[in-house]
């Protein structure tokens, strides 16, 4: 290190307290509490050591709470991958109008989640809400969208692409602009179709892309929230109790917080191992194809 | 090992969650803060606690029934005094009581009995509002939930107004078509969920717990109560497990369902021109085979409201006031004696006859202060069992061994 470098750590003092504070002493203060016996209305707690995680790791309605989550998460990250994959590739097979069609594509995500839960809320409404108003004109019996478990996971799931997808458009649409359309050409020449063409050279050179966009994406949608308590609530029933619906429930329906901190640990520590094993089955995939 | 929280930490790890809440309170400093659930009757009741002081001292924010209680809760867990006064159902109150969250209100209403005429309240009512010997809230109205029906429809069916479970799930099977529900249902965890349960477990089963709290919901009563829930969705619109009591007024009111159990507070909708298709349609009974509920709230103080509990309370003394009252009982079932042995209100409202019948049958929630908890759980499960996630006696056996968990761990067993 040369002398003038030797000061610099100073300047990671103010990001690192800012992060210390925010991130750091919150979730230190909840794995404290996470080994505590501790109802909100009581006004004491008790140290119970481990016995938070034993109870919880032993009950049903956590391991159903999460996969609930594993399948939404999937299941909206899939829907949201192929369709804005797909989105991203029309806009950049358009010579014209890709700007404005990018930003009419766009607005979706714009829109708060919460605001856009309570929109598509009412239009899922049965009976008077627009689908099923629409629907029922044309005397097509609509399902209960909000209202039967099955339909209720797909309505969230669907609910979520709708919001997401365009951020996953616009990443790979960007991504594509940066593609060396020699490559494109060159295959062209050799006689490769649209698929091979999409296949060999496209997809391999948007593998980045595709995984930092898909990381983001699980990342986020492990912790989904808004959108399923607006819409369903956890509902009916548990079907679509994520693990943090669940965790809410604990903490603020309840006011079990001993137990709630100790289910946001087990998530988080779920959620880091489930990513960095994507994370590295898709850059073990990355390199295979590139060698 | 048991400690004693550090308040400040928890105001400081709460403060973040509060302060959008609170940012509307912080405009007006002074002013106070009064949370409220949204209805009719309540939203009338609000306006007259605005009106009993000078303008811009009272700041009222109504809002669905979880999400204040939840809101109060949070609050009211981290010391924080950034509710003053707050809406609160039998069964919340008696939490929030049991918890020390709200002020003891005696000597107020000692000082203050001859001046509100106090003594008008029913003992049983003031009762309803009282915990452990100590008055904690101003009862604001009593309320009951009521069998409403489409008389024209009914008649034109030759159907009487049901009695029973049987005759209701009869005449809804006859009425229900593809355009027209046979009956509401409000199956929204977890309050209007447990209304309706609330309903099928006295009327068809043995009610929720034994004298030693022990959770009975689960026995054979219990089991067919929660059966019979499940075979009268077959007749509930599409979406009744996320239907709260505004959906199934809407539903009623737009003519796309016959019956159901809804509350007095909603009967006056019905004939509202500006709102429902249906005026002078609906007809009201006692809910068939009674033990449906009856509430009796009330507004009640924060124990960590920094405002003048005296001032507090002359504004919920006056909101509560005879004249207050005569006019709110359109919307309302008033607790004031004088009010409701008034002969013109029968005339007046024509659903007071029903609601006087719904009161001798009804059943208010057990009296424990971890009711709503058990709430959460046992609407969890009937939920599952009526959309078909489980078996009615399976979700039945696993709400009752959490709720006995629950129970224990909050030493109701000790």
């Amino acid at each position: 290190m040369v002398r003038w470098q030797r000061g610099l750590w100073l300047f990671f003092l103010p990001s690192f307290g800012l992060l210390a504070l925010v991130l750091l002493w919150p979730l230190g203060y909840a794995i404290y509490l996470s080994f505590f016996d501790y109802y909100l209305g009581s006004g004491e707690r008790t140290f119970v050591g481990l016995a938070n995680y034993a109870d919880l790791l032993t009950e049903a309605r956590l391991w159903n709470s999460m996969w609930t989550t594993i399948l939404i998460a999937f299941g909206s990250v899939g829907v949201e991958f192929v369709v804005g994959f797909a989105l991203a590739l029309a806009l950049y097979r358009l010579n014209r109008s890709a700007k404005v069609f990018s930003v009419l594509l766009f607005l979706p995500h714009i829109v708060t989640p919460v605001v856009a839960a309570l929109f598509l809320k009412w239009m899922l409404a049965s009976n008077w809400g627009f689908v099923d108003a629409t629907l029922l004109t044309f005397n097509i019996e609509p399902p209960d969208w909000l209202g039967s478990p099955v339909w209720a996971k797909v309505s969230v799931i669907l609910a979520d692409a709708w919001v997401f997808t365009p951020l996953i458009m616009m990443v790979l649409y960007a991504a594509l602009q940066g593609l060396d359309t020699s490559l494109i050409e060159a295959a062209q020449i050799d006689g490769a179709g649209s698929w091979s063409t999409l296949r060999h050279v496209i997809v391999p050179a948007l593998i980045p892309a595709i995984i930092f966009v898909i990381s983001i994406r699980l990342m986020d949608v492990f912790r989904f929230f808004d959108l399923i308590y607006v819409l369903t609530g956890g509902g009916p029933g548990t079907a679509t109790e994520t693990i943090t619906i669940y965790t809410y429930q604990l903490g603020f329906r309840m006011l079990e917080v001993g137990k709630a901190s100790a289910l946001g640990v087990i998530t988080l520590i779920v959620v880091a191992a489930l990513l960095l094993t994507i994370n590295r089955g898709l850059n073990k995939a990355y390199r295979g194809g590139d060698q | 090992m048991t400690i004693r929280p550090n308040v400040p930490m928890m105001k400081g790890a709460t403060a973040a969650l509060l302060l959008s809440s609170v940012a509307s309170g912080a405009l007006a400093q002074d002013a106070i803060r009064v949370i409220s659930h949204r209805q009719p009757a309540l939203e009338y009741y609000t306006q007259q606690m605005v009106e009993a002081l000078p303008e811009g001292r009272v700041n009222v924010e109504l809002m669905p029934i979880d999400k204040e209680l939840e809101l109060a809760s949070i609050t009211m867990s981290s010391e924080s005094d950034a509710i003053d006064v707050l809406y609160l159902t039998d069964s919340s109150f008696k939490r929030f009581a049991a918890n020390g969250w709200l002020e003891p209100i005696d000597d107020l209403w000692e000082k203050y009995s001859d001046e509100y005429d106090l003594d008008d309240f029913p003992q049983s009512v003031i009762d309803a509002v009282s915990y452990d010997g100590s008055i904690y809230a101003m009862p604001i109205l009593t309320n009951t939930e009521l069998f409403f029906y489409r008389k024209d429809l009914l008649d034109e069916a030759g159907i009487e107004p049901p009695e029973t479970m049987d005759d209701y799930m009869a005449a809804a099977s006859e009425m229900d078509s593809a355009r027209r529900a046979g009956t509401i249902m409000s199956l929204k965890p977890v309050d209007a969920a447990l209304n309706e349960a609330h309903w099928y477990m006295n009327a068809i089963g043995d009610g929720w717990f034994d004298e030693d709290w022990k959770p009975i919901f689960n026995n054979e009563a219990g089991v067919a109560a929660i059966t019979r829930l499940k075979e009268m969705s077959e007749y509930a619109p599409r979406g009744f497990t996320a239907h709260a009591n505004d959906e199934s007024t809407i539903n009623l009111q737009q003519g796309l369902a016959t019956m159901g159990l809804q509350w007095f507070t909603r009967a006056a909708a019905m004939d509202n021109p500006e709102q429902s298709r249906v005026v002078d349609q609906i007809d009201w009974v006692a809910p068939p085979g009674g033990g449906a509920r009856v509430a009796n709230d009330g507004f009640a103080i924060s124990a960590f409201s920094s405002g003048d509990r005296e001032e507090m309370f002359k504004m919920m003394a006056e909101a509560a006031s005879k004249e207050s009252m005569q006019e709110g009982a359109k919307y309302a079932m008033p607790p004031r004696l004088s009010v409701l042995e008034n002969a013109e209100l029968a005339e007046q409202f024509r659903w007071y006859p029903a609601a006087r019948a719904a009161l001798e049958s009804g059943k208010a929630f057990p009296a424990m202060p971890d009711f709503n908890d058990v709430g959460e759980i046992v609407t969890r499960h009937i939920l599952r069992a009526v959309t078909g996630e489980a078996e009615v006696k399976e979700a039945l056996d696993q709400a009752a061994a959490e709720t006995e968990e629950l129970l224990a761990g909050r030493g109701y067993y000790d």
